[in-house]
């Protein structure tokens, strides 16, 4: 006994170490294995069927890359459009976004695919350090719905190593190595690539395969981002964002144009216009609760997005969006997105009535003010 | 492939730090060991 004592010294505290680990990983482990079920999503009136990314690239069917297409189609001719949301799943106002519409829109001329989940691993975690809530909740009509809170990049469960330097494989263009994880400098993937480049491969294939006329990607950004309550626009796509932009402003929402930068590879207003026949647009908002500058992140910051300290930077000129008292709340992003889209897809159906896209069943900005994100859910 | 050779490479030292956890005589030592035992058996099973 004592010999044994000498070979492991302070057995007993081991072991009770070893148990209380055992106790951390049973505690952990199955929070951390539920994050991988997917938000339950309500198939609205306007959808017709419910399929799979993995339709249009079998390489990433049963994986954790593989997520829903909702396809919303109004049995009448006209265009098609697709709305990405959860390319990065700590930018809640694009997934909410892309939930509103396959729970409430009607389409009234063409077809409409809606992935709210566009990154699906990027949902299964948080970032480190972050210390941001895994959940958030908001109360809805049919009652309290919980949504995932996510990271910006896919999970290290489903893609490692990251590499000391991400050099995107068409054009070379070398980023930080954990851009490699990054949906949105993917594009347009590749096959037998990684992780994230099979997930952004499909979502090119889905477009070439249903010749898909608008691809709109919905982001959010910090308050402190330049590229903010803006839409970005593919040169090809740009008559018909300045004509959405120059409508919503009519309609007192103030947004900026900017040009999809021909040197910035990888992302989806680049090379989804680059690589398919697609009119590619991305649109921010500003989320305060993904920012730098911010203080305690928390359900009440990501659906309330006040603020003290981004009060404080925009009293010292550091925002390039208004921000007040009233911050920045999860109804004033959902409902410039909801805006947003709904202007693109008029300006596009004015440029090319034949490819028309049109849907209704969704309030306005100021309704969605007046009423909150609530009812709708 | 790469994920498999960093697979076997947590493996490694998560058997390294389990000895630790039981050949080490500093009390401290044994806490330390215990705590970074939690991520590499998370990252090892790829759950985190």
């Amino acid at each position: 006994m004592e010999t044994d004592q000498k070979k492991l010294p302070g057995l007993p505290l081991s072991a009770g170490l070893l148990a209380l680990v055992v106790l951390v990983l049973v505690l952990v482990a199955p929070s951390d294995l539920a994050m991988r079920k997917h938000d339950f999503v309500r198939k609205g009136p306007g959808v017709t069927e419910v399929r799979m990314l993995s339709d249009w690239f079998p390489g990433i069917k049963g994986g954790r890359g593989d997520t829903e297409v909702y396809v919303l189609d109004s049995g009448k001719p006209g265009g098609s459009a697709l709305v990405l949301g959860g390319t990065h799943a700590n930018e809640p106002a694009g997934f909410l976004t892309a939930i509103v519409l396959v729970e409430n829109a009607r389409p009234e001329a063409g077809k409409l695919f809606v992935i709210p989940f566009a990154n699906a691993s990027a949902f299964t975690h948080t970032d480190y350090m972050e210390g941001e809530p895994r959940r958030f909740t908001i109360e809805g009509a049919s009652g309290a719905r919980t949504f995932r809170f996510g990271s910006r990049a896919t999970s290290p469960a489903d893609q490692w190593p990251d590499p000391d330097i991400y050099i995107h494989a068409s054009s070379g263009q070398k980023l930080s190595g954990s851009e490699t994880r990054n949906l949105n400098r993917a594009y347009p993937g590749r096959p037998d690539g990684t992780f994230t480049e099979k997930v952004a491969f499909a979502i090119t294939s889905l477009i070439k395969a249903e010749k898909v006329d608008v691809s709109v990607d919905l982001h959010e950004a910090s308050p402190e981002y330049p590229v903010i309550n803006a839409i970005v626009a593919h040169e090809r796509a740009m008559k018909v964002a300045s004509i959405a932009v120059l409508n919503l402003e009519f309609d007192g929402i103030t947004i900026g144009l900017e040009p999809s930068p021909q040197k910035l590879r990888g992302l989806s207003h680049r090379e989804l216009g680059d690589a398919t026949d697609t009119f590619a647009l991305l649109m921010e908002t500003a989320n305060p609760s993904q920012g730098r500058l911010r203080g305690v992140t928390d359900e009440a910051l990501i659906l309330k997005g006040r603020d003290p300290l981004y009060l404080k930077a925009k009293a010292l000129g550091r925002l390039f969006v208004p921000f007040d008292e009233k911050g920045s709340p999860v109804e004033a992003r959902v409902g410039r997105h909801l805006a947003g889209l709904a202007a693109i897809f008029s300006a596009y159906t004015e440029e090319k009535p034949d490819r028309a896209i049109l849907f209704s069943g969704l309030p306005s900005y100021d309704e969605l003010q007046a009423t909150g994100l609530g009812k709708l859910f | 492939m790469i994920t498999i050779i960093y697979r076997l490479i947590v493996a490694l030292a998560l058997v390294l730090v389990a000895v630790e956890l039981f050949t080490q005589k500093s009390a401290k030592l044994k806490i330390n060991a215990a705590l970074v035992l939690v991520p590499l058996v998370l990252r090892a099973l790829m759950i985190a």
